[in-house]
């Protein structure tokens, strides 16, 4: 009966839920999931980044084998392998699947560098409008990407905690909900330390994450900070959205309702996501 | 002078290509006595804040007495909603 009740849809809410029985020291167990959504996923894959090093880390893959097909075709395999999963990166390349079972998500991307981020921006334009965006959404979409991808390299170029460097993008629409949610996640600095050089008051991440949110920047003698106030804006007032940010073990959501923010399992990085709703 | 923006690409992001095209736009308007900085954006399908934040600080530190003006965004909302948030327009 208790395993049947951990069967879970792995959302925003149900990953923190059940984040001790997912996250076990080294091992990260996902016998018991039923879907991924992209927030969960790339939060994931920081999780194996920061274990990745440890000479006993172990993923647990999904017991469903319609779970497993899930993560092959966001082509996790890939990102195992460049983390040294070696048997489970097996288990996934042994599974066959037609890359057009699901138009409805976008793979797991992992830019190591700016350029390669700026250059697969034109992809994810074309991913929006083949979810069904206007163009006008389109645009915005993009913009919104770029935004969360350039602060990844603008605060973490030649900081980098570990060897394992960039960001990692996934998405999912959800067609019949009208619905769009864009993970982007980075093993890198985190708001805190970013910012606590500019701002050297600031206790923990939650106040680091606000601030951020604010548009500070840790930058010193820099005037930016637009980005994360252009992202809140438009995800709000264009799309009906929210922005989830997790930095350290801070999470803060803002939706059209106000600001919420919770003390979660601690992360390596920073894990952003933009949820739109269209019409 | 006036710059076809669409020449540094269709999708323009990041401050460092920002700070690119300023180099790039020097070269471009060597000796114009024009009195205005027209930045033209047809064709220019995405303009995110870091870049347009650098690119016109960028020219205007240059050009200090010269104005930008902006064109060519009229039928792209993500474009103005960007150059009005920066408080360009």
């Amino acid at each position: 009966m208790l395993r049947y009740l951990l069967k879970m849809n792995l959302d925003l809410n149900n990953f923190y839920k059940h984040s001790t029985k997912i996250i076990k020291g080294s091992i990260i167990d996902l016998s018991d999931i039923e879907f991924i959504h992209p927030w969960s996923i790339v939060m994931i894959c920081l999780l194996l980044i920061e274990r990745s090093a440890m000479s006993d880390k172990k993923l647990i893959l999904p017991t469903k084998q319609e779970t497993k097909s899930y993560l092959k075709r966001m082509h996790f395999e890939k990102i195992l392998n460049e983390l040294e999963y070696t048997e489970e990166t097996k288990t996934l390349n042994a599974i066959g699947i037609t890359t057009h079972l699901n138009l409805n998500v976008q793979e797991i991307t992992h830019c190591l560098y700016r350029d390669e981020f700026n250059a697969r921006l034109g992809h994810f334009l074309s991913m929006f409008t083949n979810f069904g965006l206007n163009e006008d959404d389109a645009h915005r979409a993009t913009a919104l990407v770029g935004e969360l991808g350039n602060n990844v390299f603008d605060h973490n170029l030649g900081n980098w905690p570990t060897n394992v460097v960039g960001c990692i993008i996934a998405a999912q629409h959800y067609p019949r909900l009208r619905k769009i949610e864009i993970s982007v996640g980075d093993p890198g600095v985190g708001f805190y330390r970013s910012l606590k050089v500019a701002f050297p008051k600031i206790q923990n991440d939650l106040e680091a994450i606000k601030l951020g949110l604010a548009g500070n920047t840790g930058r010193i003698g820099e005037v930016r900070g637009n980005g994360l106030k252009l992202i809140q804006q438009w995800t709000i007032q264009n799309f009906c959205g929210e922005v989830m940010i997790h930095s350290g073990e801070g999470l803060v959501i803002v939706a059209k309702e106000g600001m919420k923010e919770y003390t979660v399992n601690k992360i390596l990085g920073t894990l952003a996501q933009f949820v739109i709703n269209y019409n | 002078m006036t710059l076809q923006m669409l020449k540094f690409g269709n999708i323009l992001n990041s401050r460092p290509a920002g700070r690119e095209a300023v180099l790039r736009a020097k070269q471009i308007m060597n000796g114009s006595t024009d009195p205005d900085i027209i930045l033209d954006f047809s064709g220019v399908e995405v303009l995110t804040p870091s870049f347009a934040d650098e690119f016109t600080k960028g020219l205007k530190d240059i050009y200090k007495n010269k104005t930008i003006k902006f064109q060519g965004f009229e039928k792209n909302n993500v474009i103005s909603d960007t150059l009005t948030a920066l408080h360009l327009l």
